[in-house]
């Protein structure tokens, strides 16, 4: 009896570290899949274009989305930030403002989004999911009533293109200024939500609101607090965004938030409990960010890619959830 | 007598179970006889639970032999189950929140043609039966989230009882009722027990093991270490089997100066539910509350930490007048409250005992917003050993430790605030003996450090033993004040129910 049962624990064991780790297996093997297929995936170039391309604005838009999961929120409009941050920074630069101003008059935009979402939600008591919903439709209803029908605004030459390029083609020690902006959100958010108190309330009212509330903490402050943190990095991305392609393609925000929220739940599979965490979200964008290179590089077309990171989503949690349930 | 003719309903022999290091049972035996009523007894984290989630399929035991109706069962889902005719009442099984009485009650046995359910004809014989089993009578279509937790109890108890149930197990069942709802809980048990049903009762009041059992196994760390007739052994014979240590005196001693009054409420009221409530809580003091349900004391708790708010009246802590509006702010002033509904408000399952310990006290721990996991870590082991939570470490989560560790880390949330008030609703429900003489303990040394203790509970034996004074509400009102030998049981049930009233020294 016993020697079946530590056999078990041994199988019990496998089962668990296979389960835990199944976003960093994933990972290994698509990128010696992909570097087998591909002479160009593991050059320095192709990296390095990933990371800048691929990886920094989608990361920074999923570091405000783990937040707001982690509360046991969802924001659909977080692409809507992204849009208001990139159309108010470009409108401004447009007029002649300064790329401080621009960029002050971006967040702001994107700020008023998240105090708006924080009203819905907190005053109103309508469920993040209907209110970010709501706000997702009015936010891209006004950017083409603002835009005369969804015109973009490009700036491709002139003051406004150094300002642009003063964010996106600088870099210090070698770093580009996005990755380096990226690199201070990353460890802020991470100290913010795992080591703080705020954190600590943020996990608390995701695992059991009725807790949160009956100890005693402002549960619609520090709501409000976690949906204007996230829109307001998602304005980041915004200007990142404005600055990389040196103009405003009203609607554009909207293709991070699926990515985003795909990449933060892949990340919860780190955590036995499935909580969202920093690491777990920046694993889930760098590997939606490679399959994505990969399969262009392999010679996919767009519509595949998006099958392909379907596929590859379902299967990392499918794993996860499967072998744990079976280590349980 | 029924040993002659006994007949095995259901037998579990050397079942073992661990979870990661903790072995929550080890060759642990059951043996469950129809037309008796067995029960169940063991410290917190005994592993009754477990046993009881091996016999119904949820967890699956690492070895062992499962017998039901004389068939070796290889493997047991729940579904399968309930097929061979066992049913349960889990300990922590909720209901669900948005379903209504007749949804609850025949979730999974739904009336109605084919595919079609009839809510119409669920919603009533949900009623027919609640009023023929609890005499309780519900306005038809009620939602489970608008239950108190003594009618969601009794809506799950109704829906076990509403199956043709051959094996009936109930895990701590009357652990939010009121003696009421006890007593027509045990005559239908009886009359069950009568038609020759097996029931296996799990409670941590040995007085009610004493009345209704025909036997009780005692189970102690996994193992059943013994089976007795609990009408021919003394209690304390059976708690020394469960606890194998002597816990002392049931409720301690303790000599106290009264201090100046902490908690002054005056004229309290809210509509429909209580009015001109007024009392004191001295430093030091421990002031009981109860109520049979629906008498309002629930309500009154609800209002001194902010979760209702009051139509009108005055409360002061140490002079101060409060506002409670919200918990947030009652909080702030100095009050602490321990939940009824530990699941939905006491304790974050999903979260480590670490974090819950420290929730509403993280500012202590914390400097310029972040939290010092070395302060935090010392206070939270600090408050595991005081109150010996039986968990593996710090960071378990909370739900994996059994119902009554689960209480304690509850309380403990509040200790490490050091509350000027503590409003305490049930707060010995689902605790082992041995934990709850601890919690007495813990009560008196709180009050001691001046503290001022409400203690609302409808355990009246403990009301008697543990308060300095109690306070009881009938209709909305302040029906009575006992203290002193004036103090037992038998009046407080009386005034609860109306039949005596002793309005003198109430607003003392
Ligand atoms: N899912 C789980 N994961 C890890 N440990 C568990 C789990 N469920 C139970 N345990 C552990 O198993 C032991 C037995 O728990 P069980 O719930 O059976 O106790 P119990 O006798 O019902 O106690 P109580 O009177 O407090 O309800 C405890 O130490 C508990 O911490
Ligand atoms: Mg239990």
């Amino acid at each position: 009896m016993s020697v079946s049962a530590n056999d078990n624990s041994a199988k019990v064991s496998v089962r668990g570290f296979l389960a835990k780790y199944s976003v960093l297996i994933a990972f290994a093997v698509i990128v010696i899949l992909f570097a087998v297929a591909s002479p160009t995936f593991l050059t320095p170039a192709n990296l390095f274009n990933v990371l800048v391309n691929n990886v920094v604005m989608l990361a920074i838009v999923a570091l405000g989305l783990t937040i707001v999961i982690s509360s046991g929120g969802i924001d659909l409009s977080v692409g809507v930030s992204v849009d208001m941050a990139s159309m108010i920074f470009v409108m401004l630069l447009a007029a002649g403002y300064g790329g401080v101003v621009g960029v002050a008059g971006g967040l702001g935009a994107a700020l008023i989004v998240g105090i708006l979402n924080a009203i819905l939600i907190t005053r109103l008591n309508i469920s993040p999911f209907l209110a970010t919903l709501g706000v997702l439709f009015i936010g891209q209803s006004t950017q083409q009533l603002a835009t005369s029908g969804g015109q973009p605004i490009y700036l491709t030459s002139g003051y406004a293109a150094d300002q642009f390029n003063a964010i996106a083609r600088t870099a210090l020690f070698g770093i580009p200024t996005p990755v380096l902006v990226l690199i201070v959100l990353v460890i802020a958010v991470h100290v913010l939500l795992h080591r703080s108190v705020f954190g600590r309330y943020v996990q608390a009212m995701g695992a059991q609101p009725g807790v949160a509330w009956y100890s005693g903490i402002r549960v619609p402050r520090e709501l409000s607090m976690v949906h204007v943190l996230c829109a307001l990095l998602a304005g980041v991305t915004g200007i990142l965004l404005s600055s990389t392609v040196k103009s405003y393609v009203p609607l554009s925000g909207n293709a991070f938030l699926l990515d985003a929220i795909g990449a933060t739940f892949i990340g919860t599979t780190l955590s036995r409990e499935r909580k969202p965490s920093v690491i777990g979200t920046l694993l889930g964008v760098l590997l939606l960010a490679i399959v994505k290179n990969g399969l262009l590089l392999v010679g996919w077309n767009f519509y595949w890619q998006q099958v392909g990171i379907g596929v590859l989503v379902f299967l990392v949690l499918a794993a996860s959830f499967g072998l744990r349930r079976a280590a349980h | 007598m029924q040993t002659a003719t006994r007949e095995i309903a259901v037998s579990m022999t050397g079942i073992s179970k661990r979870f990661g290091p903790v072995r929550a049972l080890e060759n642990a035996n059951l043996e469950i006889a129809r037309g008796s009523i067995l029960g169940l007894v063991g410290q917190n984290g005994a592993g009754k639970s477990t046993i009881i989630k091996v016999l119904a399929g949820i967890i699956k035991p690492d070895s062992g032999t499962i017998v039901i109706n004389g068939e070796v069962i290889t493997s047991l889902t729940p579904a399968s189950v309930e097929k061979l005719g066992v049913h349960f009442i889990h300990q922590d099984r909720l209901l669900v929140p948005t379903a209504t009485v007749g949804e609850a009650v025949f979730l999974g046995h739904e009336i109605g043609l084919g595919p079609f359910v009839s809510r119409r004809a669920m919603e009533r014989r949900a009623a027919d039966l609640l009023k023929r089993f609890f005499g309780m009578e519900l306005p038809p279509g009620t939602l489970v989230k608008d239950l108190t937790t003594a009618q969601q109890k009794v809506v799950q108890i109704t829906r076990a009882l509403a199956q043709k149930a051959s094996v009936l197990v109930l895990d701590e069942p009357t652990a939010a009722l009121v003696k009421r709802e006890v007593d027509s809980l045990f005559d239908v048990l009886r009359r069950l027990r009568d038609d020759g049903i097996a029931v296996v009762f799990i409670s941590h009041y040995m007085q009610e093991i004493e009345k209704l059992c025909d036997r009780v196994t005692v189970m102690r760390n996994g193992t059943d270490v013994g089976t007795v007739d609990p009408r021919q052994t003394p209690i304390d014979e059976i708690i020394a089997m469960m606890i194998a240590r002597d816990v002392g005196e049931m409720f301690p001693k303790r000599s106290v100066t009264l201090g100046a009054p902490v908690l002054e409420v005056s004229n309290l009221r809210l509509g429909g539910s209580f009015e001109n409530i007024g009392f004191n809580v001295r430093a030091g003091e421990i002031v009981g509350l109860t109520g049979l349900l629906g008498s309002g004391a629930k309500e009154i708790v609800q209002c001194l930490f902010g979760l209702k708010t009051a139509d009108g009246g005055q409360v002061k802590v140490e002079g101060r007048e409060l506002s409670l509006s919200t918990p947030v702010k009652a909080v702030r002033d100095g009050i602490a409250m321990l939940p009824e509904d530990r699941r939905a408000h006491g304790v974050a399952l999903g979260l480590s005992v670490r974090e819950n310990i420290s929730l509403a006290s993280l500012r202590r721990y914390s400097r310029s917003g972040m939290v010092s996991r070395g302060a935090e870590n010392q206070a939270v082991d600090g408050l595991i050993k005081e109150l010996s939570i039986k968990t593996p470490h710090r960071d378990a989560l909370v739900r994996e430790l059994s119902g009554g560790n689960q209480q304690k880390v509850a309380i403990a949330k509040w200790l490490s605030c050091q509350s000027r008030v503590y409003v305490l609703d049930e707060p010995t429900v689902a605790v082992d003996v041995g934990a709850k003489v601890e919690i007495y303990n813990l009560l008196n040394r709180l009050a001691g450090e001046g503290a001022a203790i409400l203690l609302l509970s409808s355990d009246l034996l403990e009301l008697v033993g543990v308060c300095d004074r109690v306070l009881v509400v009938y209709r909305g009102r302040l029906a009575s004040s006992f203290s002193g030998p004036a103090m037992n049981s038998d009046a407080l049930l009386a005034a609860s129910s109306g039949a005596r009233s002793n309005t003198d020294g109430v607003a003392a």
